[in-house]
């Protein structure tokens, strides 16, 4: 093939010089500086994930506020479907097509970051910070970075649900329920020996915001490396074992899915089951006899501080228009706008004294309420165990190394060891 | 392949008409013509197909990340892969993909072929029926086993019913990878019917009557007649559908979770690919070199059975 | 699939005299037992191959109280309901996910079909330098994994600014190389003595392709229509990259909100595979005799 060669070599020079460049520079370069100072104007885009099928009304009437409020400014709203939100990021962040305003997670935000796409926000907007709780501010921090690189949105948590009838079946007293890891893990074994191994009380393997409630140090002070192999973490993990030749875990724990966690529960199969305010709903509707032998619980903790789950909204660093996507970035996540929020759906707000509201201390007698109330409560002082530079590998090669332990393959030791190896190496690599 | 495929299945060519080289006469066109009618086809293949495979190739000698260009590593993405033991178990479930439901693929359709070939009444609408799982995506069909594989599904209320009791089809490693093969030969079976059904019409009806005239029953004539008129579609089959299940990806993705299973030993070669190279923090360099490894199995897959085609040629 | 150094074509035979296809091949009548068994068979994998989607059906059709987890199970719906497709529509626009998926089934059926046959036809008939290497392109093209290209893919969608455009989302795959591979084969089916005649009688390369070889493949046009249809109609991943506008979402895409919008209901993920294979198989069923003649003209041999 005398003339494919050349061909050859010509598509190899262009393929090796363009997919580099065209990924470093991201395309747009010019734009986007960090001051927010000027006029509020031009046409954004914001970019949430998986709110439309519920929220639509909502986030309208949102925009048109802020539109009212600046005149000159359009935000276009865009929503993204659970599945592939990574994947959807990532692309547009290669391809320099970024929306101006981006719903992120920190684990989302921290390769943002480090690859300078977004703006940090202790430049831009550094006289909002004061009116978010201050945990909720750090938690778009980044270590090896100076700088904050999203507004805190709302934040999530939950109590633990059981299941009061099977708690009265297994000999437990249905109105004390495990209050420490230690309470759990032996009504947990006594759970499954009074069923036969039918019933578990656990249905999902210790994830890493699990290794920190247990009060293992999940990392080192400079974000350098991993340390949840350490004495605690190793005790948590060789409880789980325990648990699971004893089938207290469920034996189906190392392939469960959220949604398969939360249909066992609902068929009781399984006795205990995280979750929030929302699933209490679910549980009305979907399972009325359930919903009778629902006790609530607070979430199991060591350390003192519960686990929270932490949403932001991320200001894009080449952004066009920085003081119409930092304004409207405040406008969403300010303390009147979550409030509203807060009020549709079970979520709670960041902004500093929000959660002093009444809304979230006064109790109206309802199951609702009472979560609602104690949630909040706990929030204050909750931390985002999971690391903000724990990517997805690092999860699967966790929750692989933690099932091979499960199995009796590895001894708990070896496993977290190799797992530490593992996120280790590609923390390294993420550079 | 089925050029030969077909010359070879039909009958030999009656005395008065001599083969024709018509190339000689048809041959002469415009110059140009032949790229014109190929460039449509030919851009989009090298646009969208081949030259961002070139940066894969390219990729998979540096170490790349989604959002951080990388530099050469030489052959570092390489070396690890050979201490990768996670790559080992990916090539492994790949390979015994291939090995399992390859011989399901090349014999289940032709007895089904056989079966839907005789054109008895409401024979169309079978065929049609048999082909439909072939019709849904993918996705679909995910969704549609998942839940009748499901602890509480179908199957499992079925097999308790008949006193059997449940079986964890989701959560054991071996029958997860067993289920998804299952799926995955469910779903081809209508495919590669197709395919047999259309080699079974060139087989000619001659050596089925002298065969049995002979006084050879229905099992002796499927292996003396049918098995050798069909041989080089039983070949084309094999090799569609190794190179098929050596890339599997979405049946064992959607069956076993993105973890690929417990202790992530389901993982496939390509679920591999995909989330090691994907989302913001992926290895694209390392992920690329995993691209490359698939696609030379498949190319050796690939000349292997024309190998294989090629002898009985001989 | 084929490869274009097997044995070369042009020494190829005419195609026999066609007789009709799917007879019993002895000629003979069919003894009842016999009948009676081969029926027993095709329906035994009539339940195994459409069973499947009833029951998904049937789970669809299940109202809110019904249990459909019940041992042994229930094939048929107490209370058949719309009530889970009114929900699925009430929340997502269906309809509007439903047109876009159409839009882009359409375009790249009508994409296929026109550049698979010309290529098609450029690799069965005409000669030219580096006709070979033309084929091996396309062959090579099959072989590459698709999950490993996507981002590329993408970056080049978006310097020819064709991102966030269903334009962008049909391009890719608008002349799929398995496609250019069966329009290949079936031409070489072909007998060359026809357009010959039309070569004799002055006609050039365009008209014998429009007027003699393309009519002849109406059968294998069909295969890739429903090929490109299917292909088209059931990506997620590519649509999911390259549109970033919910107005512009495809069926795949859009049914995908249903995750985690309703904590898992199986009877709403039901109804929504149900909206989404429903169309496939009426465009099947409508297809399915020239699908069956374009096979008979040998397309999916590869």
């Amino acid at each position: 093939m005398p003339i494919s060669r050349r061909a050859l070599a010509a598509i190899a020079v262009t393929a090796l010089v363009l997919p580099l460049s065209a990924c470093g520079s991201g395309g747009d370069g010019g734009g986007g500086s960090t001051d927010a100072s000027g006029k509020v104007e031009g046409d954004i885009t914001f970019q949430t994930w998986n709110l439309r099928a519920n929220f639509k009304d909502y986030f309208e009437g949102l925009i048109a506020d802020f539109e009212k409020k600046y005149p000159g400014t359009h935000v276009k709203w865009v929503d993204q479907p659970a599945e592939g939100y990574p994947d959807k990021i990532s692309a547009d962040a290669a391809g320099g097509t970024l929306p101006d305003v981006v719903n992120v997670s920190p684990d989302l935000v921290a390769p943002l970051a480090k690859a300078g796409l977004a703006m940090d926000l202790d430049k831009a907007a550094a006289k909002y910070e004061k009116e978010y709780l201050p945990g909720a501010w750090a938690g778009h921090q980044v270590p090896g970075l100076s700088g904050t690189y999203a507004f805190p949105w709302y934040l999530n948590t939950g109590p633990l649900f059981y299941n009061k009838a099977l708690f009265t079946k297994a000999g437990l007293d249905p109105n004390k329920p495990p209050k420490t890891y230690d309470e759990l893990f032996t009504d947990a074994l006594q759970m499954a020996r009074k069923s036969g191994g039918k019933v578990a009380t656990l249905a999902n393997v210790p994830t890493i915001e699990d290794f920190g409630r247990y009060g293992s140090s999940l990392m080192n002070k400079e974000g350098t490396a991993f340390t949840f192999n350490d004495a605690k973490g190793v005790e948590l993990l060789t409880k789980y074992k325990q648990l699971y030749d004893a089938k207290a875990l469920d034996p189906q724990a190392l392939t469960a899915t959220p949604e398969s966690t939360g249909k066992k529960f609902l068929t009781g199969a399984v006795a205990m089951n995280p979750g929030s305010a929302l699933d209490l709903e679910n549980f009305k509707k979907q399972a009325p006899s359930l919903y009778k032998n629902i006790g609530i619980t607070d979430q199991i903790t060591s350390t003192g501080h519960v686990n929270m789950y932490v949403m932001g909204l991320m200001v894009n660093a080449r952004t066009k228009h920085t003081p119409a996507a930092v304004a409207f970035a405040h406008f969403v996540t300010d303390a009147e706008n979550q409030m509203s929020f807060a009020k549709k759906v079970a979520i709670f707000p960041s902004t500093a004294g929000s959660l002093d509201d009444p809304y979230f201390t006064k109790e109206d007698g309802t199951d609702v309420t009472r979560v609602r109330i104690a949630a909040a409560k706990s929030l204050k002082t909750a931390v985002n165990y999971t690391p903000v530079l724990f990517s997805d590998q690092m999860k699967t090669a966790l929750r692989n190394e933690v099932a091979k332990a499960l199995q009796g393959k590895e001894s708990p030791k070896a496993a977290l060891d190799n797992a530490v190896k593992a996120c280790d190496q590609l923390l390294q690599q993420q550079g | 392949m089925a050029t030969s495929t077909v010359s070879r299945t039909r009958p030999p060519r009656p005395a008065g008409r001599p083969a024709r080289r018509p190339a000689a006469r048809v041959r002469r066109q415009l110059p140009t013509s032949p790229w014109l009618f190929a460039a449509p086809g030919l851009l989009i293949t090298a646009v969208f197909i081949l030259y961002p495979f070139v940066s894969t190739v390219i990729n998979s000698f540096t170490d790349r990340r989604t959002l951080i260009p990388g530099h050469f590593v030489g052959l570092a993405n390489f070396r690890e892969l050979l201490h990768d033991d996670m790559f080992w178990i990916g090539l492994r479930n790949s390979a015994l993909y291939v090995v399992c439901t390859v011989p399901a693929l090349v014999v289940l359709p032709l007895l089904l072929a056989l079966l839907v070939q005789k054109n008895i009444p409401g024979i169309t609408f079978f065929r049609s029926a048999f082909y439909t799982p072939v019709v849904a995506s993918i996705v679909v069909v995910g969704l549609i086993w998942v839940w009748l594989l499901d602890e509480r599904g179908l199957v499992n209320s079925l097999l308790e019913a008949v006193g059997v009791g449940r079986v964890g089809f989701l959560s054991d490693q071996w029958l997860l990878l067993f289920s998804a093969m299952a799926v995955t030969v469910w779903k081809g079976l209508g495919y590669y019917m197709i395919i047999y059904l259309a080699a079974l019409a060139n087989v000619p009806r001659e050596l089925h009557e002298a065969a049995a005239v002979d006084g050879a029953g229905a099992i002796r004539r499927f292996l003396t007649v049918t098995v050798p008129a069909v041989r080089s579609t039983m070949v084309l089959v094999a090799a569609l559908s190794s190179v098929a299940a050596f890339k599997v990806f979405s049946e064992v993705y959607l069956m076993a979770g993105p973890p690929g299973g417990p202790a992530g030993e389901d993982t496939t070669l390509v679920m591999l690919v995909q989330r090691t190279g994907t989302g913001l923090t992926g290895r694209v360099g390392y992920a690329s070199a995993i691209s490359l490894v698939v696609f030379v199995v498949t190319v050796i897959l690939m000349l292997l059975v024309m190998r294989a085609d090629r002898r009985e040629d001989a | 699939m084929s490869v274009a150094e097997k044995t070369p074509h042009t020494d190829r035979v005419p195609a026999p005299v066609r007789r009709p296809r799917f007879t019993d091949e002895h000629g003979r009548r069919i003894r009842a037992w016999e009948l009676i068994l081969r029926y027993l068979l095709l329906l035994a994998v009539l339940a195994l191959t459409v069973g499947p989607f009833l029951w998904q059906l049937s789970t669809s059709l299940k109202g809110p109280t019904e249990d459909i987890f019940s041992s042994p199970p229930k094939f048929l719906p107490g209370h058949p309901t719309l009530h889970n497709y009114e929900r699925v529509s009430e929340t997502l626009p269906v309809w509007d996910y439903a047109l876009n998926s159409l839009k882009v089934a359409a375009a790249n059926v009508v994409t296929n079909c026109v550049g698979s046959a010309l290529a098609g036809y450029a690799l069965a008939r005409l000669r030219y330098r580096g006709r070979r290497v033309a084929t091996l392109v396309f062959v090579l093209a099959m072989l590459v994994p698709a999950e490993s290209i996507i981002i590329a893919q993408f970056t080049t969608m978006r310097e020819l600014g064709l991102n966030n455009t269903l334009v962008g989302v049909v391009l890719p795959g608008s002349v799929a190389a398995m496609n250019v591979l069966l329009m290949r084969n079936a031409f070489l089916n072909l007998p060359y003595e026809i357009e010959e005649a039309a070569y004799v009688d002055g006609a050039n390369v365009w008209q014998r392709f429009l007027r003699i070889a393309l009519p002849s493949v109406k059968g294998t046009l069909a295969v890739v229509a429903i090929f490109a249809f299917m292909g088209a109609w059931d990506d997620f991943l590519w649509p999911l990259i390259v549109l970033s506008d919910p107005s512009k979402f495809t069926l795949t895409i859009g049914l995908n909100y249903l995750h985690g919008t309703f904590a898992n209901d199986e009877r709403l993920v039901a109804a929504g595979t149900i909206i989404a294979v429903a169309p496939l198989i009426v465009l099947f069923a409508c297809l399915q005799r020239y699908f069956f003649r374009g096979v008979g003209e040998g397309a999916v041999k590869g």
